[in-house]
């Protein structure tokens, strides 16, 4: 993208509607190549990766214009290769990096060149490639989207599971319809996995795109418990997923469209 | 939770029982003969209304699967649990019962998109005195007349020509050039495609390039040497230079490229040629890493390349602006740097030279600024001039180009969806000359670009985007 940044709008915003603030410029330590955003509600903290410069960014709630991240995890004793999705447990106090062939695990506060406090890797697990983690606090398991060329799987694990852990559960196969997935979320108090997938983003308007919905209990080659998608919806490369559960809506950032789209979704929650 | 759900199933399994019961003495205890056989018959048929045919137990997660917090957890977090659990339905039906399946297909209550083009990069045609802005929000190239000038009243002005659609293959696109000698139209991908695309000076509509080439991941910046025939991309992903054949198409690989650490390549955006010194600019946003990522997408890691990144990692420097000589490649370190607090870059993007005058024009973001520098600059220098502040109209300018010819300078503003145009020497919190705007003056660019996730911040009730 010729600008990054972090935009925020106000939850009722509609089409032109202006930001009420943007997060840029060279102290803000942003790049391009977000693919996950993370608000920590009960310490009021925002978190994305910058893959370029193998970091994590924290910043205050709040943060606006060409302010910089209140803490930074950096460095070779990091292992942060392609920082690419990043998730935040609060009750835990724990971050986890979905980083190639391995989730990292390090406690909430780091800040510069500091050993994952767990990393979950090895051929047991199944990664081969980790795109994105989600942490699930009441039930106690993290949630792991690996991706392939064309073929992908929702791994679910314990929350404190380490090393070359096998997944309790692997959600994959023909009915899944998994293929390229992106940003996931979790919806706890009911155990929900929420996944974007593009399903090949190489290409400007690719098929079988959608946002699915299985629960922590799924396991095998099962069909999502919602699949959200089609025509009214006019999502045509949804790659980003957030979850309003006081309004009980489903926000969806679409590639394609260069928009977010806000969705009433009371049967989740 | 488990507490709630064993005493669920419980009483689904008592009823079912009994059920069951009743229905075996209709079938095996009442009289009638004909009773039992109908009875018989209709097991195995379809009833005509929803009913139970079997029920198969869901396997336990091995493990704790109630709510559980650590004695390290804080009260906040306990709060935060307790609150979720409040506002959502409790969890309290077997999940069996939920596991229906089906589309969901609804319009959303609200989108946030905007709808005027925003450009990240300018090119001018000085043969047909067309102007090229590079639209990077709704996908596609505008044509425009160099001389036209959006009046203050008018909501925007209608471009000539547009080239936009699913088979002009562009998406994310922000860097432009436009042949002097053919009018061909060069148009770089910034991600998704990873095709740079070639179009003929007239081209119109969905159309498909009339050249393709395949490139890295993540290009930004083009220059091209007319007089050497070659192509320069800039690229973010792996902290590159790539040079090819002008004329290269399908998946011609690059006559040579540059990079590795004494590069000081660092997230490379802008490149501009002073074909008169021959040297080549670079600049970089500075996110720097010890080791290149050229196996962005590759699947696994080797416990060899684990040691190796163990010794390595990711770092920031400041923003830059980094000099070679034509023809480097490989692992060459610049001749010069621009850089340090004097310099005023922050996040600097396309650039310009003028030869002649021995200038270089940075397009600098997040500066709201054109800055310009002496060519033959080097270390922690302040620009020369700067083109700056409010009557300028300058917003997050990502495309610049120089007009050698009609002496003027063309800024492309992602933040305004605008492009403006100076006389070359401006200095200072000047007017444009004129300037060509797609939207309503004074609307904001919403400044959303590939947005690749999104969060939603419960204490502000905002949505936040990253780009």
């Amino acid at each position: 993208m010729a600008h990054p940044q972090v935009a925020a709008f106000a939850r009722l915003a509609k089409e032109n509607e202006k930001p009420t603030r943007q997060l840029a410029g060279q102290k803000t330590l942003l790049a391009r190549t977000m693919h996950d955003i993370r608000y920590d509600a009960i310490h009021d903290e925002i978190l994305v990766g910058n893959p370029f410069a193998q970091a994590i960014l924290v910043f205050r709630g709040g943060a606006n214009g060409e302010e910089p991240p209140i803490r930074v995890i950096q460095g070779p004793q990091t292992q942060l290769r392609s920082p690419d999705r990043v998730e935040v447990d609060p009750v835990n106090n724990e971050i986890l990096v979905a980083n190639r062939d391995a989730v990292l695990v390090f406690p909430r506060e780091a800040h510069g060149d500091v050993k994952p406090l767990r990393i979950i890797r090895g051929p047991d697990t199944g990664f081969r490639s980790a795109r994105a983690v989600a942490v699930d606090a009441i039930n106690n398991v993290i949630v792991v989207n690996v991706s392939g060329s064309r073929t992908a799987a929702l791994e679910v694990f314990h929350r404190t599971d380490e090393g070359n852990a096998k997944p309790r559960r692997v959600i994959s196969g023909p009915k899944t319809g998994l293929s390229e997935l992106e940003q996931m979320q979790v919806y706890p108090p009911r155990g929900w996995i929420l996944v974007a997938q593009t399903s090949d983003s190489s290409f400007q308007e690719p098929t079988d795109t959608f946002v699915g919905v299985w629960s922590i209990r799924d396991h095998g080659d099962v069909p999502p418990r919602w699949k959200m998608g089609g025509e009214k919806s006019t999502l045509k490369k949804p790659r980003g997923i957030a979850l309003n559960a006081k309004n009980k809506e489903v926000i969806v950032a679409d590639m394609r469209l260069n928009a977010i789209l806000t969705f009433y979704f009371p049967e989740l929650f | 939770m488990r507490h709630c759900t064993e005493r669920g199933v419980k009483s689904a399994l008592s009823i079912l029982g009994v059920l069951a019961s009743v229905a075996g003495w209709l079938l095996f205890a009442a009289d009638g003969d004909g009773l039992r056989t109908g009875s018989r018959a209709a097991i195995g048929s379809f009833a005509g209304f929803p009913e139970l045919r079997s029920y198969k137990p869901l396997p336990e997660l091995a493990g704790e699967m109630c709510q559980w917090l650590p004695a390290s957890a804080s009260a906040a977090g306990f709060g935060f649990l307790r609150e979720r659990a409040l506002t959502s339905r409790p969890a309290s039906a077997p999940q069996a019962e939920e596991r229906a399946t089906g589309e969901w297909d609804r319009s959303p209550v609200r989108v946030i998109r905007d709808s005027y083009a925003t450009y990240s990069a300018v090119a001018v045609d000085l043969d047909s005195g067309e102007v090229y802005l590079q639209d990077e929000n709704l996908f596609g190239f505008k044509v425009f007349n160099r001389l036209d000038n959006t009046p203050p009243t008018a909501a925007f002005t209608e471009p000539k020509r547009i080239v936009a659609g699913i088979n002009t293959k562009m998406e994310f696109n922000c860097g432009l050039y436009v042949d002097p000698a053919s009018g061909d139209v060069y148009s770089v991908a910034n991600d998704s495609v990873d095709t740079l695309v070639v179009f003929p000076r007239d081209a119109r509509g969905n159309v498909a390039p009339k050249r393709e080439l395949s490139t890295p991941h993540g290009t930004f910046g083009i220059a091209v040497d007319e007089a050497r025939q070659e192509l320069y991309l800039t690229v973010q992903h792996s902290n590159s230079v790539v040079a090819y054949r002008k004329m290269a198409a399908g998946d011609e690989k690059p006559l040579r490229t540059l990079q590795g650490p004494s590069t000081q390549l660092e997230d490379p955006h802008g490149i501009a040629l002073d074909t008169k010194n021959g040297w080549l600019f670079v600049s970089n946003h500075g996110h720097a890493r010890r080791e290149p990522i050229s196996d962005w997408d590759s699947d696994a890691t080797t416990s060899l390349d684990r040691q190796a990144i163990a010794r390595t990692g990711g770092y920031f420097e400041p923003p830059s602006i980094t000099v070679y000589p034509w023809g480097a490649k490989g692992n060459t370190a610049p001749l010069g740097i621009i850089e340090g607090p004097r310099t005023q870059l922050n996040w600097p993007a396309a650039m310009a030279v003028d030869s002649e005058r021995g200038e270089l024009f940075v397009s600098n973001d997040v500066g709201d600024s054109i800055l310009v520098f002496r060519t033959s600059d080097s270390g922690n220098v302040a620009p020369r001039r700067f083109i700056r502040g409010p009557k300028t109209g300058i917003s997050n300018p990502t495309g610049v180009f120089a007009d050698t010819k009609n002496q003027e300078l063309w800024v492309a503003n992602m933040g305004n969806h605008s492009a403006t145009v100076f006389p070359l020497l401006a200095h200072g919190d000047v007017a444009p000359l004129r300037t060509i705007r797609s939207a309503p003056l004074g609307k904001k660019a919403l400044g959303i670009g590939n947005p690749g996730a999104v969060a939603y911040d419960s204490k502000r009730n905002e949505i936040l985007v990253p780009n």
